[in-house]
């Protein structure tokens, strides 16, 4: 074929310029390290660089979500060892003040360190976070969540909401307990009954606060225990049905219905002892509760003797209040222990990603830098040939 | 009667005409479009004698072009498609680059709007957690902004493209056809081939196919006729038509091309296609305004998604979030030539129908009719275009009014518009609405295993704050009671996930409640902590929401960005193949008509030597001519 001899220079030209923008385009690539600049360099790797990015970030949202929510699931917890250590406190105290020895003076003592306790526990329920949101009020974050009304009593002035956090694509993380459910739905009582002796009780009998030795047998509803003598009792129901009977002779257990509670002392004849299903207590009032007990005093047996099963009552209450602090702080425990598994699944996660990300837009360097040199010596060859082969013409000779 | 002087004076000129060709092949060798010509020598004819016939010497009967009629054509068709990709390549990567940055790109952008709400979720009460969402969405609508803005420039750069190419190529149809009047006159006159006015047309009709695909007819005369598109005439003889551009019909600001010529205007639009020109419709038709549509697609789907779900929450007032973004409504234009005096009002309807094609709407004398433009495809409406029934179709509900005529149309552009009206209505980062507006709880002494599955406010209108109680009985009934102990509204009996509405509100139990059990309703208060609708917040931007519930946002974002990348790239691949192809049959041409140096060193070399030849003739014919006076004069 013949060619001429401006297509042969146009020809050359076109090849030199073609291998220059391709070893620009190495070059380009190694300085960047990147084998993906745009879209059509590799469409199929570009939409799942965009989905990868993209899940990174997600990834990296999850682990700022699992923070905080960790950080505010910690300060619950400790509030909730704080919490504890007081009822234990308190229960010291309290078993402390059932003492027979002491005088009501002695008491008033006791009464002063727990009205200290009590206001320590409202302070440990209305504690704040980083951000100034009260743990404990639920959704409404800056109500403070427990102050005392006009009646005296601790309120409850947040809701029941429990801001869930979002830790992975499915997950979802509570990062509080409502104060309603920490501090004020305390089963009351043993969990199943409260006990109580009537006020008008003459006798020296005392009630503990009992518990249920066979649960398929209990049937919960207001029962009170009568005294028709001093050594006979008997159970009715709230329709006044006569449940059991029996008669006492000191310091013995008294059954029915599945329910076993323990008598000391010596009721007098007409006292009369109720065993009511157990509600709900908050934590506050139950202390009180046994402030008022204390600070009333005991003048004579018989008063003694219903401060003592009050007191009773209340210890088993303290120790339910401590129990049910215990489960929530499980629980936080849980959740603790379920986010830092989702810590480490991400932490895989993010792992993968990266390696993903690499494998598809990162530059094979070995490669590219052989690619390089080989497109390089390529160039030179074709400037050197073009070079000399354009020297080359007849009418050099003529 | 044969004689060697004029013999060899015949050869003298017959090798200079040849040595003045030759030295013009090789001033002429880098000439565009010139091709090499040859001086085509033949015998003069011979005298009869006695003895036979004596030659009279050599004579040039033409001189001819190299030129091979069909490689030229082959070479104008593959550099018209080269062009075409070329153009089309280079504007699909300058959109492609657009997209190219992974870090700050849109998928980036929305999903760091999805964690900003995320973080509000974590802090609700954090007013800086707040401003940063907010500051998020503001980045997300300059995102899109932008790139719309880009595309919008690209847009008008091309309009001016179009117009600039279509002024060319009527200035190349007017040479071309004043070209084509002198061949015929030069042929006219001399009945001789007048070559480098053949090689300047040819040229000239290169050029031409380098701006827009040509096919050429040659004539008897001479002339040659170039016709566009589906054979459309730009030059007829040494007559020109123009080209020029005309306004589309429904915007004003898009152009057509139009033919004019012989008194008759043709509009050539959507029948041209190769060359610069090509490139510039395909690009504007196939990729612009579907990139375009796509951002408004989703600039559409952020907005209602997070404007649906937001205007359900409380902010920090206690007041309910309202809308949270902008968008630029749907864009209708009537077409110029509408007779009649119909007005069409189309609003958005269902997220899940909404596509990125725009449509026509046409009126036929009875009847109303949808089609896509994209694939011309007739799309079904149902209801009867009132107000009260308007039209749906394809996540569009459109209204007609007043009296159309038969022929009346309306162009319907769902999105193009969307971004134009895309922005962040919040300022005050108070106002957003993280909560929901109700909370449940539970009795904790209930013992049934009823449960609230959904309390919501219905009627915002009518919601009456407060706290409220439900409480069931011992005979299966419930009663709903305010903070104060009045009966709100009661029951005998109750089904689990039946709504029980009261006050604006509508609350849902599922399980069975025993009697004694109660549930409290409460209305979230001011500063709430409530993340219950910011969470809802984070999740709506991931729903399937899109093409009839199959996609989410990110996956049209990636859907799009892949598509403009996939497409770029068969662009970049074809362009490189039709290069090959081009260079391939250039080469072929040139082969034929290119002038080769060597080549006309050699023929140089030959002719001199034959002239010198001739010019020896003539002196052995002088040497004869004495030789004979001499034997003759003394």
């Amino acid at each position: 074929m013949r060619i001429s001899t401006s297509a042969m220079h146009d020809l050359a030209i076109a090849a030199l310029l073609r291998q220059q923008a391709e070893l620009s385009k190495t070059q380009n690539q190694i300085a960047t390290g990147k084998r993906v600049q745009k879209p059509s360099d590799d469409p199929v790797a570009a939409a799942q660089l965009f989905d990868l990015t993209r899940t990174q970030s997600q990834v990296e949202q999850f682990n700022r979500n699992s923070t905080a929510a960790t950080t505010r699931l910690q300060l619950e917890e400790q509030a909730l060892a704080d919490s504890g250590t007081v009822l234990q406190r308190v229960h010291e105290l309290v078993v402390q003040s059932n003492t027979a020895t002491l005088t009501n003076s002695d008491r008033q003592y006791i009464v002063t360190e727990l009205q200290a306790r009590a206001s320590e526990l409202q302070a440990i329920a209305n504690r704040q976070d980083t951000n100034g949101d009260y743990l404990f009020a639920g959704f409404a974050a800056r109500t403070q969540p427990f102050a005392r009304g006009s009646s005296g009593q601790v309120a409850y002035m947040g809701d029941s909401g429990a801001r869930q956090l979002q830790v992975d694509s499915s997950q979802f993380v509570a990062d509080a307990n409502p104060g309603s459910q920490v501090f004020m739905d305390v089963t009351a009582g043993n969990g199943a009954f409260t006990t109580a002796a009537a006020a008008t009780n003459t006798g020296s009998g005392v009630l503990d606060a009992g518990s249920i030795v066979d649960r398929s047998q209990w049937v919960p509803d207001q029962y009170t225990i009568s005294f028709t003598s001093g050594s006979t009792w008997q159970v009715t129901d709230s329709a006044n049905n006569p449940v059991a009977a029996g008669s006492y002779t000191g310091d013995g257990a008294i059954a029915f219905r599945g329910v076993q509670v323990n008598l000391s002392g010596t009721p007098a004849s007409g006292d009369q002892f109720a065993v009511r299903p157990a509600g709900t207590q908050d934590v506050f009032g139950m202390l009180d509760g046994v402030i008022a007990t204390l600070q009333a005093g005991a003048g004579n047996d018989a008063t003694r003797a219903q401060m003592s099963t009050a007191l009773n009552a209340s210890l088993q209450q303290i120790e339910q209040a401590s129990d049910h602090l215990l489960a929530v702080r499980a629980s936080v425990g849980a959740r603790l222990s379920v986010l830092g598994d989702a810590d480490a699944a991400r932490q895989d996660q993010s792992t993968d990603l990266a390696t993903a990300v690499s494998g598809l837009q990162d530059l094979d360097y070995a490669a590219a830098v052989s690619k390089m040199s080989q497109q390089y010596v390529g160039l030179q060859a074709a400037q050197q040939s073009y070079a000399n082969i354009s020297k080359l013409s007849l009418f050099n000779y003529l | 009667m044969a004689d060697m002087l004029s013999t060899g004076v015949s050869g003298l000129l017959a090798f200079q005409s040849a040595l003045d060709t030759t030295s013009h092949n090789i001033a002429n060798a880098s000439t565009p479009g010139y091709s090499r010509q040859l001086v085509n020598l033949a015998t003069q004819g011979a005298d009869q004698s006695g003895s036979g016939w004596i030659g009279r010497g050599v004579q040039v009967t033409t001189i001819q072009r190299a030129f091979d009629a069909a490689l030229s054509g082959q070479a104008r068709t593959a550099t018209s498609g080269y062009q075409q990709l070329d153009t089309f390549a280079t504007l699909a990567g300058r959109v492609d680059n657009l997209f190219s940055d992974s870090s700050s790109g849109l998928a980036t952008t929305l999903q760091q709007l999805m964690n900003s709400v995320q973080a509000v979720a974590n802090a609700p009460t954090s007013v800086s957690a707040r401003q940063v969402l907010l500051s998020q969405a503001g980045t997300l609508v300059a995102r899109l902004k932008s790139y719309n803005g880009s595309l919008d420039t690209l847009a008008s750069q091309i309009g001016t493209q179009i117009g600039s190419e279509a002024s060319t190529i009527s200035t190349l149809a007017q040479n071309i056809a004043d070209l084509n009047r002198q061949i015929v006159t030069a042929m006219g006159q001399s009945q001789q081939p007048p070559n480098d006015l053949l090689d300047q047309r040819d040229l000239l009709i290169g050029q031409l196919s380098q701006h827009v695909g040509v096919q050429t007819v040659a004539q008897d005369d001479g002339s040659v006729n170039v016709y566009i598109g589906s054979g459309q005439a730009l030059v007829t003889g040494s007559i020109a038509a123009r080209m020029t551009t005309t306004a589309d019909s429904f915007d004003p600001t898009l152009q057509h091309l139009t033919l004019q010529g012989g008194g008759v205007s043709v509009d050539v639009t959507n029948t041209i296609s190769g060359g610069t020109l090509g490139g510039l419709l395909q690009f504007r038709g196939t990729m612009l305004d579907g990139a375009r549509n796509a951002l408004g697609q989703i600039a559409v789907a952020v907005a209602t998604l997070f404007n649906n779900q937001h205007a359900a929450g409380l902010d920090l007032n206690g007041q309910f979030g309202g809308q949270f973004f902008s968008v630029g409504g749907v864009r209708t234009l009537p077409a110029s030539d509408n007779t009649g005096t119909p007005s069409v009002s189309v609003t958005r309807g269902s997220l899940a129908g909404l596509t990125t094609a725009d449509y026509t709407l046409q009126y036929d004398g009875s009847a109303w009719s949808l089609s896509r433009n994209d694939t011309g495809a007739t799309v079904a409406m149902t209801g009867s275009g009132t107000a009260a029934d308007p039209f749906v179709a394809d996540g569009l509900q459109i209204v007609v009014a007043g009296s159309a005529q038969a022929g009346d149309r309306f162009q319907i552009q769902p999105t193009s518009q969307a971004i134009s009206g895309f922005g962040v209505l919040i300022a005050d980062p108070a106002k957003v609405a993280a909560a929901m507006p109700l909370v449940t709880s539970a009795a904790a002494t209930n013992t049934g295993s009823g449960a609230v599955s959904q309390a919501s406010v219905a009627s915002p209108g009518a919601w009456v704050r407060g706290t409220y109680t439900l409480a069931f009985d011992t005979t299966g009934g419930w009663t709903i009671t305010d903070a104060g102990g009045a009966t709100v509204t009661s029951g005998s009996s109750y089904t689990a996930g039946s709504a029980i509405p009261f006050n604006g509100m509508s609350i849902t139990l599922s399980g069975a409640p025993a009697a004694g059990d109660s549930f409290t309703i409460n209305a979230t208060g001011n500063v709430s902590g409530d993340n219950r609708n910011a969470l809802q917040l984070a999740g709506t931007l991931g729903q399937a929401a899109l093409a009839g519930g199959s996609a989410t946002i990110q996956s049209i974002v990636s859907q799009l960005i892949t598509g403009i990348g996939v497409q770029t790239n068969q662009a970049q691949t074809g362009r490189d193949a039709q290069q090959v192809v081009r260079d391939d049959a250039t080469n072929q041409m040139s082969s034929v008509s290119g002038v080769n140096l060597d080549e006309e060193a050699s023929n140089m070399v030959r002719y001199q030597q034959a002239y010198q030849a001739a010019a020896k003739v003539i002196s052995v014919a002088d040497t004869l001519f004495q030789t004979l006076l001499n034997a003759t004069g003394h």
